[in-house]
């Protein structure tokens, strides 16, 4: 049958129409998508990697909430000037313990994947509570009130973890069973700063920064 | 599955979609046209809608061509089909390997020059010593501050003559690579309301003077000499701040030096051994010791 032919076949009839606009918009991810779910280089841990203590968990899901992604990619890019600026390029395995993965498109601040080792976790409190006072030029917004809250005023942390271990987290049982004293009496401000302490840790920091 | 399987499959698929697109293509602008169809006689939908047959643009045709050229082009070239690498060989990682090599084979000869040069004749350079400049803006001003006065009444001012860990330029180098980390112990739980007022008093008078009948002294021999020494002068080698000079990286008020030898204080320099160069380093300590 002709190409028209089979074109006008399609367009009288709804059903086949739908089927093949299907057919033909799977392509793409059949191509794409489904092939690096079975590859193993991009879904398995690095070798550093490893699974957020529960301080730092919780700091991440504040992370999430204020919308830090939204200004903050978490993503160094195989380029000169990113290599040479932040550090070794992020790789896939890096993000195997990110559920969601942050790695964000759009820097309106800095890349933080690598800012673990760059600042003291003092400095982090400074900056977050008031960025001004030590950055004059910045225009981050201030987030004070993370001072004031607890991290963790529900107790949700061994939830969390437990839900993060069903989908292959190696967390261990003594993990969990030590989150709760982990993270009481901490302040969203400890959580956060303890999570940003340990971004970019797995980075091939053995192999040596490349700057 | 295996990767080899994979590649197949995005090979073929790609293969397959290509040659499927270039067969419709071919079909609506020159395959036969069903019987009883021509552009006289328009089908007529729902009683009067018309739907003309006329051919689409022929410069949609000489696109969609120019399009599918560039693809097979394209995957010939470069990595696309399935794990066949391209003639080109092109990789990411390859091509930052090579503007790395590039970087290094341009710059690399002056900046190891740069790196042993005399830190004298660095500080004579205004070309060098504005690199340093930049160097310090991006990497230490936020926390020592632009102007390296220090910021947030707890990261140290970079131009007094006070320096904790030592002021030569082999001791700040070693700050720059490894970091450094000042722990003050806190010692509310040691001291008593009268106990405390009197030390802080005599602390506060070391820096004019070496008083010896003092009542704050039994405690500072106790609690304080062990690091700050007997006479006040502190240690290079604990980090232990002289205090004696009369400035403070906490805060000189009263009530400030009370909090510290109450609560303690923790200071914590990160190591960028690993995140600066030789170049950047040198150039650092050049710039900092330019006032000695």
């Amino acid at each position: 049958m002709s190409v028209l032919g089979i074109h006008r076949k399609l367009e009288e009839n709804a059903g086949l129409l739908i089927f093949g606009i299907l057919i033909v918009s799977s392509i793409g991810g059949l191509v794409q998508v489904l092939p690096s779910i079975f590859q193993d280089e991009l879904v398995s841990p690095s070798v550093e990697t490893q699974p957020y203590g529960a301080l730092a968990l919780v700091g991440r899901d504040i992370y999430i909430r204020e919308g830090c992604s939204t200004c903050h990619s978490q993503q160094v890019r195989p380029l000169l000037a990113e290599v040479k600026r932040y550090g070794p390029f992020s790789s896939a395995g890096e993000s195997a313990y990110d559920r969601p993965f942050l790695w964000g498109s759009k820097r309106t601040g800095p890349d933080l994947h690598r800012v673990g080792a760059k600042y003291s976790d003092a400095w982090q409190r400074v900056h977050l509570i008031d960025p001004r006072s030590v950055v004059p030029k910045s225009i981050m917004p201030a987030y004070p009130w993370l001072a004031e809250k607890p991290a963790d005023p529900r107790n949700t942390i061994q939830t969390r973890m437990r839900r993060l271990q069903i989908l292959g987290h190696p967390y261990t049982e003594e993990q969990i069973a030590n989150a709760p004293e982990r993270v009481a009496g901490k302040t969203e401000l400890d959580a956060i700063v303890a999570y940003l302490a340990v971004l970019g840790e797995a980075a091939g920091l053995a192999e040596g920064m490349v700057h | 599955m295996p990767l080899d399987f994979w590649a197949g499959w995005i090979a073929v698929l790609t293969v397959v979609s290509l040659v499927g697109l270039a067969w419709v293509i071919y079909g609506v602008y020159f395959g036969k046209r069903p019987v009883g169809e021509d552009e006289e006689s328009p089908t007529i939908w729902d009683e009067n809608l018309r739907e003309g047959k006329h051919p689409a643009p022929m410069w949609w045709f000489w696109t969609m061509l120019a399009s599918l050229v560039f693809t097979l082009v394209y995957l010939i070239l470069y990595p696309g089909l399935g794990s066949f690498s391209g003639t080109f060989h092109w990789s990411q990682g390859g091509e930052l390997d090579e503007r790395l090599a590039t970087h290094e084979s341009t710059f690399g000869v002056r900046r190891h020059e740069i790196a042993r040069m005399d830190l004298a004749v660095i500080r004579e350079d205004e070309l060098l010593m504005r690199a340093a400049k930049r160097v310090f803006d991006r990497q230490c001003a936020a926390c020592h501050g632009l102007d390296a006065g220090g910021q947030a009444g707890m990261f140290p001012n970079l131009r007094d003559d006070s320096w904790q860990w030592g002021s030569t330029p082999e001791a700040i180098e070693k700050s720059i690579r490894d970091g450094r980390h000042g722990i003050m112990v806190g010692w509310h739980s040691v001291l008593n309301r009268t106990e405390a007022s009197q030390l802080t008093q005599y602390t506060v008078a070391l820096a004019s003077s070496t008083p010896s009948a003092h009542p704050g002294k039994a405690k500072y021999d106790e609690l304080c000499v062990a690091c700050h020494g007997p006479d006040g002068k502190g240690s290079e080698a604990l980090g232990a701040p002289d205090l004696t000079t009369g400035t403070y990286t906490y805060g000189g008020g009263v009530l400030a030096i009370k909090e510290t030898l109450l609560y303690g204080r923790e200071g914590v320099m990160p190591a960028f051994g690993d995140m600066l160069d030789d170049m950047q380093i040198r150039l650092l300590v050049a710039w900092l010791t330019k006032g000695q």
